[in-house]
């Protein structure tokens, strides 16, 4: 799977405190970790980014392409700064994100044809997020062929079922899981990716990795191309270099079903086929969900 | 062709948990089906009715709440004895005088009041502090050391101290309530912790009955929901019997407060929801409520 590193995000302190500042070696480092991590793409995620948005942008993406020749992911819902980042990019960068609202179909989706980028489109619309798989079908149908339109071609296309956190909307996880095993069908060609962490969004920190890593493995099975992830998880990076082959089986055998004799795994094997479970909605959440 | 009811079965079953001891013992739970489905199996036990007892007379009650016990609003026993001559199958002595923002009770004090209550009356007792996280701590603890033996149902016990008191309800046999604000995962996390330490037949789950009108709507869904978890799905953290609290929470509304029938269908209307949802306890104010949902229950078990 193709990963993106998320790890550049303005919300986190150090990073928006390096931005104001235009102090480079922060942004630098984070970016020399992931790219050594074995990120595929580095996710620069502005925000809204309201004050100077082409000044920021682009000092942004030069300052990592000082130490880094791993391609970006620009991703800000501000169009001036969008296009400033795309324009300042060396190798062919990711638009992320458009999706099928008005604003995002005026403003985004023309940037990605005009620079010849690979495109997010998220199923998101004008009434917030599509709660089921027929309604992601609907929303993301109608984008691609407005993008295609444009003259996007489905090949630069990577599709975002938006993932919602598993501790407030259980049942949508299993939902953009389905949603990603028929997309292949309903759009041949089109690429895939997720905000995997979001997943794990309000789950106690030290909880968040297991449930990361095994809705990585589960949507990998279900064909996703690429995910937007903690690169610096040392044990996700060997899941998705297919060096925990048992893990993997494990997971797959939980989702098809199977009878697992818990008693005879070892607790990290356990807590694998549990959040399989609770991914999957087959047993309901709690922040205690490996406790019993 | 023969008609045959589309019938469902069910993986689980509903914990059976035993308040008071001896002759005055009831159990509450044990149906594994879902709540008032007699076509697809038995349920054992009827829901079970408390009433209200304070242990100091309640300020900013309306009239038509306080008449019924005008003689007793000073003395928890007489109040709990009027209780059970009004039919309820058991009370609910509320502590309000070990509340740290009021009277500030000592845990001993309260504690001997308790036991009082319990040896007066034929009927087991539901204990529930203040609601005050650190003082219930040392009240129910005290309340359960001092009551021994009487499987009493003490609550509320909640995320933040439910390991002192549960253990104490454990080491005296008795059983606890617990708590959680209409949150069904977080419902869950309590029950995966209490059940490290105490077995299924001690706990009973409070998700908090809000009333009609007021977000009842909620606590439906999440007894209904910790039901179907239990009852359908098997799970085996989510099948304890349900308490729901309505009473106080009914009567304080501003219908209840500006005419009596006004208040009495406010009740009633937000038990007997509650009771289709799933309530194993119904803790109500009037006896009037009382009367009506009786027929309601005791009309099939």
């Amino acid at each position: 799977m193709v990963l993106i590193g998320e790890s550049i995000h303005i919300i986190s302190k150090q990073v928006s405190d390096a931005v104001r500042d235009q102090n480079p070696k922060v942004i630098q480092d984070l970016a020399i970790a992931q790219a050594e991590a074995g990120a595929d793409y580095i996710d620069l995620n502005l925000g809204p980014a309201r004050k100077n948005p082409e000044e920021v942008t682009q000092w942004l993406v030069n300052t990592i392409q000082e130490v880094t020749d791993v391609p970006l992911s620009i991703d800000t819902l501000n169009p001036v700064a969008m296009e400033a980042g795309l324009k300042a990019c060396k190798k062919r960068p990711l638009l992320n994100s458009s999706s099928g609202r008005t604003d995002s179909k005026d403003q985004m989706l023309p940037l990605a044809k005009k620079y010849s980028t690979d495109v997010v489109i998220s199923v998101l619309t004008d009434k917030g997020c599509p709660p089921d798989v027929d309604s992601r079908t609907e929303s993301i149908m109608e984008t691609v062929a407005y993008a295609n339109e444009l003259g996007i071609p489905n090949e630069d296309i990577w599709v975002d079922p938006i993932i919602l956190p598993v501790s407030a909307d259980q049942k949508q996880v299993a939902e953009a899981a389905e949603f990603i095993k028929i997309l292949s069908d309903l759009l041949p060609g089109v690429k895939s990716t997720v905000g995997l962490s979001n997943v794990s969004n309000g789950t106690p920190d030290e909880l968040r990795g297991i449930l990361n890593r095994t809705y990585m493995v589960m949507l990998g099975r279900n064909g996703l191309y690429s995910a937007i992830a903690d690169v610096l998880d040392k044990e996700l990076i060997s899941l998705n270099k297919g060096k925990l082959p048992n893990v993997v089986d494990l997971i797959y055998k939980t989702m098809d079903g199977e009878t697992v004799d818990i008693a005879s795994l070892s607790q990290k094997e356990q807590d694998y086929v549990k959040t399989t479970k609770v991914l999957m909605g087959e047993t309901l959440y709690s922040h205690a969900w490996l406790e019993s | 062709m023969e008609y045959k009811a589309p019938l469902e079965t069910y993986s689980g079953k509903v914990g059976e948990v035993v308040i008071g001891k001896g002759e005055k013992a009831i159990k509450i739970g044990g149906e594994s089906v879902l709540p008032f489905h007699f076509f697809e199996g038995t349920i054992e036990n009827r829901p079970r009715i408390a009433l209200e007892v304070y242990d100091t007379e309640p300020e900013g009650w309306a009239e038509w709440v306080r008449e019924p016990y005008k003689d007793v609003l000073s003395d928890p026993a007489g109040w709990a004895k009027k209780c059970l001559d009004f039919g309820a199958d058991l009370v609910c002595l509320r502590l309000a005088s070990t509340d740290p923002a009021g009277a500030n009770a000592p845990a001993d004090k309260a504690a001997d009041m308790v036991k009082q209550v319990v040896s007066a009356i034929k009927a087991p007792v539901i204990v529930c502090g203040s609601g005050d996280e650190a003082k219930d701590v040392e009240v129910l603890t005290k309340v359960a050391e001092v009551c021994d033996g009487d499987k009493l149902l003490l609550g509320p016990v909640v995320k933040e101290n439910y390991e002192l008191i549960s253990k104490a309800a454990l080491d005296h046999g008795h059983c606890i309530i617990a708590q959680t604000p209409l949150d069904i995962n977080l419902e869950k996390e309590l029950n995966v912790k209490l059940l490290k330490s105490l077995p299924l037949d001690r706990i009973v789950i409070d998700p908090l009955s809000s009333a009609l009108g007021y977000g009842m709507e909620y606590s439906f869904t999440i007894m209904e929901r910790t039901k179907h978890i239990g009852v359908m799905f098997g799970d085996g953290t989510m099948q304890m019997p349900i308490i729901a609290d309505l009473g106080g929470e009914c009567w304080k509304t501003k219908q209840a407060k500006e005419s009596q029938e006004q208040g009495l269908l406010w009740e009633s209307v937000t038990a007997l929801s509650l009771l289709l949802a799933g309530a194993n306890i119904l803790v109500l104010r009037h006896p009037e409520s009382l009367k009506l949902m009786r027929e309601v229950v005791d009309g099939r078990i």
